[in-house]
């Protein structure tokens, strides 16, 4: 079995080693391209790149278990509630930038194990950027009321009839992955469409254009094989043999390092979510 | 139309001191750089069909043998001035190609040893090899100077 040390070894399979099982999901939830800022050569978790947005710039924070600036003082109790509700330790509101309305599905097994990885990797003392958003976004209080119109927080529930294996991928896609974060358009108050769940927008982080994942013929991925999506998620091949760059490219460099049942769950679910076409003006 | 880009980047370098300007040769050379890409890809087809058992050895062969000789030209068909959407509409080559020269042909060097070191994979037969640097050559090789330098076009 890996373990999880300074390398980013990420066990194929991580059986029931609790540290190795961590690191396998913190490597399916891509943390590190929030938490940490790889192109400055920032070290492992303890503080992110910047992340553009209508609302303000955001920087994810240093999670690595250091005392006084990361979250070496968080109970399993703490950890949860801020994946599952998007509230932090000292009670206040986390605002969505951190994709709690996706995480809140993740298992509270699944959750505990990351926290065990990132615990037993090196604290590092780096104060956690500010978020960068104006008034009135800047008063966390706010996060409430949105909470209420567009939150609820809940652990994934998986479907008797999905296709087989499809579970585990609406879990991998919907939960952990996060997929829909970027590749699903968003309202004028930043929260998710969810009926055009990972039908693409014109204008997703960095202002760029986030392609339309569902299996939409014309706009979407309708032709492209589950063997396709597997080459891209392994590879960053795509069916014309082009190979991604961009944002997906962060991407493919996690689910590159998923198991080979993973990719394919990801696949089935993929093929099998209600087709939408592209939410832009394509 | 597209063509601002273009213009935009060829007088910013023009008042750098290169020569570069907007021009039919400009859109021959990247009508020539997406053929050479495409021809990439499709000899990165030729290769994946061996992996997936749908065409023999021989085709991965030719194919691993033209990736080094592509993996040459591409500096040619990246003049100055060339900035800008390709033909497909697609994409654009972004100007950090120019701004970053030295890092456009690391990466392009990157590319090429990987393009190398897939044809020996081949030559030699083992598929397990062969898939690694398949996987290899297309995600730190073609992806990795897609990453800095192209840029998928928001429509």
């Amino acid at each position: 079995m890996l373990a999880a040390t300074a390398s980013r070894a990420v066990a194929a399979d991580p059986g029931p080693d609790l540290v190795a099982r961590g690191a396998y999901l913190a490597t399916a939830a891509g943390c590190e391209n929030c938490h940490t800022d790889k192109e400055h050569g920032g070290q492992r978790f303890a503080g992110g790149p910047a992340l553009p947005t209508p609302f303000g710039t955001f920087y994810g924070p240093n999670i690595t278990p250091d005392a006084e600036t990361g979250i070496g003082r968080w109970s399993d109790a703490q950890f949860l509630r801020a994946l599952r509700e998007g509230v932090r330790a000292d009670g206040a509101n986390l605002y969505p930038a951190f994709p709690y309305p996706s995480f809140t599905e993740i298992a509270d097994e699944d959750a505990l194990a990351i926290k065990a990885y990132l615990f037993s990797l090196p604290p590092v003392r780096q104060q956690s950027r500010d978020q960068n958003v104006s008034f009135p976004f800047s008063w966390r209080t706010l996060i409430s009321i949105w909470k209420l119109l567009f939150f609820t927080p809940g652990r994934f529930r998986p479907l008797p009839d999905r296709a087989a294996g499809s579970n585990r991928g609406a879990y991998l896609v919907t939960a952990l992955g996060h997929c829909g974060e970027c590749h699903t358009p968003r309202n004028w108050l930043g929260a998710m469409e969810p009926d055009a769940f990972l039908a693409g927008t014109p204008t997703g982080p960095d202002g760029k254009k986030v392609p339309n994942i569902t299996p939409d013929a014309k706009t979407g991925i309708g032709k492209w094989s589950e063997d396709d999506i597997v080459n891209l998620l392994k590879d960053g091949q795509t069916p014309e043999f082009d190979f991604v760059g961009g944002a997906m490219r962060a991407i493919v460099d996690d689910t590159s390092h998923l198991t080979d049942a993973d990719r394919g769950a990801i696949a089935v679910f993929l093929k099998n979510v209600p087709a939408k076409p592209f939410a832009g003006n394509e | 139309m597209k063509r601002s880009p273009i213009v935009l980047a060829a007088a910013l370098l023009a008042a750098a001191g290169f020569a570069g300007t907007a021009s039919a040769e400009d859109a021959k050379v990247m009508q020539d750089r997406q053929a050479l890409m495409k021809q990439q890809g499709a000899d990165m087809g030729g290769v994946k069909g061996y992996l997936d058992d749908k065409n023999d050895l021989a085709k991965a062969t030719e194919a691993a043998t033209d990736l080094p000789k592509t993996m040459a030209k591409l500096p040619d068909v990246f003049p100055p001035g060339t900035a800008g959407p390709n033909p497909d509409g697609k994409y654009e080559t972004k100007a950090e190609v120019w701004t970053d020269w030295n890092g456009f042909l690391s990466a392009r060097d990157t590319a090429a040893k990987k393009a190398d070191a897939l044809l020996a994979a081949v030559k030699g037969g083992d598929k397990a090899a062969i898939q690694t640097a398949f996987a290899e050559l297309g995600k730190e090789g073609c992806g990795g100077c897609h990453q800095k330098f192209r840029a998928e076009i928001k429509k």
